[in-house]
């Protein structure tokens, strides 16, 4: 009975390919616009066969790992300090707070000023999107854990030491993963919309150079294929989310 | 009013003068959680202390445990003042406290973790473990988290916690406030009974008076505004004590004597 | 120390917390103002914070600025406008009727992993480079907080209190209108307030990307010209703009939720 809503939603998606291809088929809706399914598998695999699919993905796919890895390690550091010492908190607070509301991506002729246009800029957009995430959830996870936790260990004689490697780290990670998944979103946005603008290749660029040509099958595809990265990445952490989360209870 | 009671020998804690004091965060001043309460207890009793809200019975049990620091006054275990936790003191609380990403059975070592006994193996601490699950009658739970449990049951894991660093007091904070009545009366039983085993000394603090009679030794009735203690009932029922027990004529006169003895603090 | 609990918290906490904060960005605007004097940077490529009030000054002065204002504001408000109609109507009967939610669900979730501004191209494609596509991409980018807030928000209602409506025989309608739609209101208003966010940005990165005039174009037009603190000073607004509706939104999401307690 649980994969009943798993089995509709293939069966939904089903029908919107079917719905999707007659409305095509039959004239109804004009495929410039949104093309049809059959067009836009025949694009990806062309594109996969030529090996542009995968040049593409492996630039996007670079720029993610460069920028996101980066993320985790500061934005993790960054989180872990200011749940430490209040004082970095208090210091890092309005920095982390503008990063997180402004439109970081108005940043980007400054960025292209310094980095120039390409891969640079496009991992420094992708950093600056997702940090902010990491380590304001890693920084909320540490500030979450149950005092009471804390003073069970203290009245069994834990050193500061134990009570961070014992109780904190481990009470934190919940939130912290929380965090990680959510700046998945987020970097990939950086690199998509940093690749739209100026770079000469990735999945962004390829949405990018086939708008201009008008080809709207290859746009698309190139999108699923965004999509399809996006939502296995989110998968892959919830899965490893589940394994170590089995004790959450929320 | 102070009252002390001297059992030879030394009794294995004594409350000097003690007087607990908390900032108010967002007030000005402070708040007098307790007021020079002085206190000894002897070794292998189960003392009681029993109070309404605000009274600092909590507050006392944990300054004993080392967690609170007195504002003045002095607390001695074996005659040496307390300046922390220790090994000679384990701590059971109200919310468990249990770590949520341990099993059962971690949750048991996580005392002796801490504490590092010399001498001793992580196998063997395991080992220890064990044996106090089965103690606490949680065998077949071992590798359980603490959300599969039911609040009694976590609960079991806590004093076993407690016990499996062997500690000779052994400090309860209305450690079954969080269950509901009947697992309550259940685990009451069931503590006294493992208490039987190794008549270790025990401070249990309650809001229940018959809870308080029921396993008690003595009681220490304590007031509010400020904490103090106002009585110390000898408690003069045999043991092993079972439902009769809180039948008994004697159980209703100390139930009397403690609902006075409160009702006339609160006028 | 942190970790004692028992510690008193930190004398006068919130003054400190000010302080600290007050000082670390004083320091950060004295280290941006200084090192291009000292030689340290160019000012060309990260300016200072004088030089960006001044090229604010200008910008007002001459009102230049006000044309690409009204452009970007007009395509933010119709196409969010129409977001929060359409995300709260949509969001709403979803979250009522179970069989439409899990028709739709599944696309919905699909475009809620997008990237939404993942879109924008095929949105100008389809829309050309004129205002449309803003109010178009306005509207993608807030519709899916505040539909999937809006469905969430009645879904968590508490059944009780449709029980208990239901038990003084109130009509479907009512129930609905009477208990569903009020308790869902916090929740909505969170979306929008999310919403809104994306918006904002949607707008600005559309109009950066291809457009003729709003306050993106201009972004990216000093960018193109070196001009890095009239861009910086763009960008600062639209930030204000954004922080300043969002604390809006946020005021009133706490006048509902303290109410509906």
């Amino acid at each position: 009975m649980k994969s009943a809503p798993g089995l509709v939603g293939i069966a939904s998606f089903a029908v919107i390919l079917l719905v999707w291809e007659s409305a095509v088929r039959f004239g109804w809706i004009n495929p410039f616009f949104v093309s049809q399914p059959s067009a836009i598998a025949l694009s990806l695999s062309r594109a996969a066969r030529s090996g542009e699919l995968w040049h593409n993905v492996t630039v996007s796919l670079r720029e993610f790992a460069i920028g996101y890895g980066l993320s985790v390690v500061i934005g993790i550091l960054a989180g872990a300090l200011a749940g430490r010492f209040r004082t970095v908190e208090y210091a890092l607070d309005p920095f982390l707070w503008f990063l997180y509301s402004a439109p970081l991506i108005a940043f980007y002729p400054i960025f292209v000023l310094w980095f120039g246009l390409g891969v640079p800029t496009v991992i420094a957009m992708t950093f600056l999107l997702s940090v902010t995430q990491i380590a304001t959830s890693t920084l909320k996870g540490i500030q979450s854990v149950n005092p009471g936790l804390l003073r069970a260990a203290r009245s069994f004689g834990a050193t500061d030491r134990d009570l961070l490697w014992k109780v904190v780290l481990p009470a934190t990670v919940p939130m912290m993963t929380a965090g990680l998944r959510l700046g998945i979103g987020r970097a990939l946005m950086g690199v998509v919309v940093g690749e739209l603008f100026g770079a000469t290749a990735g999945l962004g660029y390829s949405i990018s150079y086939y708008g201009a040509l008008l080809k709207t099958t290859d746009m698309i595809a190139s999108l699923i294929v965004i999509v399809v990265l996006g939502v296995l990445c989110t998968q892959g952490l919830t899965a490893v989310e589940e394994r170590f989360d089995s004790w959450r209870t929320f | 009013m102070d009252a002390r009671t001297v059992v030879e020998p030394a009794p294995h804690i004594q409350v000097e003068s003690l007087t607990i004091v908390y900032e108010k965060p967002k007030a000005a001043g402070a708040l007098i959680a307790v007021s020079n309460v002085n206190l000894d207890i002897a070794r292998g009793t189960f003392v009681t202390i029993v109070g309404p809200s605000g009274c600092g019975k909590s507050s006392l049990l944990l300054s004993i445990a080392g967690l609170v620091k007195p504002a003045s006054g002095c607390i001695r275990v074996n005659g040496k003042p307390v300046m922390g936790p220790g090994r000679d003191r384990a701590v059971v609380f109200q919310d468990f406290a249990l770590m949520p990403w341990r099993t059962v059975i971690d949750n048991v070592r996580f005392g002796l973790e801490l504490q590092r006994p010399p001498r001793l193996t992580g196998g063997d601490l395991t080992e220890r473990a064990c044996r106090y699950v089965e103690l606490v009658g949680l065998k077949g739970f071992e590798h359980y988290h603490p959300h599969q449990l039911s609040g009694g049951m976590r609960q079991r894991v806590g004093i076993a916690r407690a016990l499996a660093v062997d500690p000779e007091i052994l400090l309860l904070d209305e450690p079954f406030g969080s269950l509901d009545a009947q697992t309550r009366d259940e685990m009451g039983s069931e503590l006294l009974a493992i208490w039987e085993r190794n008549k270790k000394t025990a401070l249990f603090v309650t809001h229940g008076i018959d809870e308080a009679i029921f396993l008690a030794d003595q009681i220490v009735v304590m007031a509010r505004d400020p904490g103090r203690i106002t009585e110390i009932i000898s408690v003069d029922l045999p043991r092993p004590r079972t439902a009769e027990t809180t039948d008994s004529k004697r159980f209703i006169e100390y139930r009397k004597q403690i609902r006075e003895c409160l009702g006339r603090e609160q006028s | 120390m942190k970790f004692n609990e028992h510690s008193p918290p930190l004398r006068g906490g919130e003054y400190y917390r000010t302080l600290v904060s007050t000082i670390t960005v004083m320091a950060f605007l004295a280290v941006w103002e200084f090192a291009p004097r000292a030689g340290i940077v160019d000012a060309t490529f990260t300016s200072q914070p004088t030089r960006v009030v001044a090229a604010g000054l200008e910008i007002i002065r001459t009102g230049g600025f006000l044309h690409d204002v009204s452009v970007s504001l007009s395509e933010f408000a119709l196409g969010f406008t129409l977001a929060i109609a359409v995300g709260v109507a949509l969001g709403l009967a979803l979250g009522r009727f179970p069989v439409l939610r899990y028709a739709l669900d599944p696309p919905i979730m699909a475009i809620y992993a997008t990237p939404h501004l993942a879109l924008l191209p095929i949105i100008v494609v389809w829309l050309g480079i004129g205002m449309q596509s803003k109010i178009a991409v306005a509207f993608v980018s807030g519709v899916i907080p505040i539909l999937v807030n809006a469905m969430a928000g009645v879904r968590g209602v508490d059944g009780s209190w449709i029980a208990a409506a239901r038990s003084f025989s109130a009509r479907e309608s009512d129930v609905f209108l009477k208990v569903i739609l009020p308790a869902s209101l916090p929740s909505v208003i969170l979306g929008i307030r999310l919403g809104l966010s994306r918006a904002v940005l949607g707008v600005v990165v559309a109009e950066m990307y291809q457009s003729q005039a709003g306050v993106g174009n201009e972004i990216m037009r000093y960018g193109s010209e070196f001009r890095t603190d009239y861009l910086l000073f763009d960008v600062l607004l639209v930030s204000l703009f954004g922080l300043t509706a969002t604390s809006a939104v946020r005021a009133l999401e706490e006048r509902l939720w303290t109410a509906g307690e």
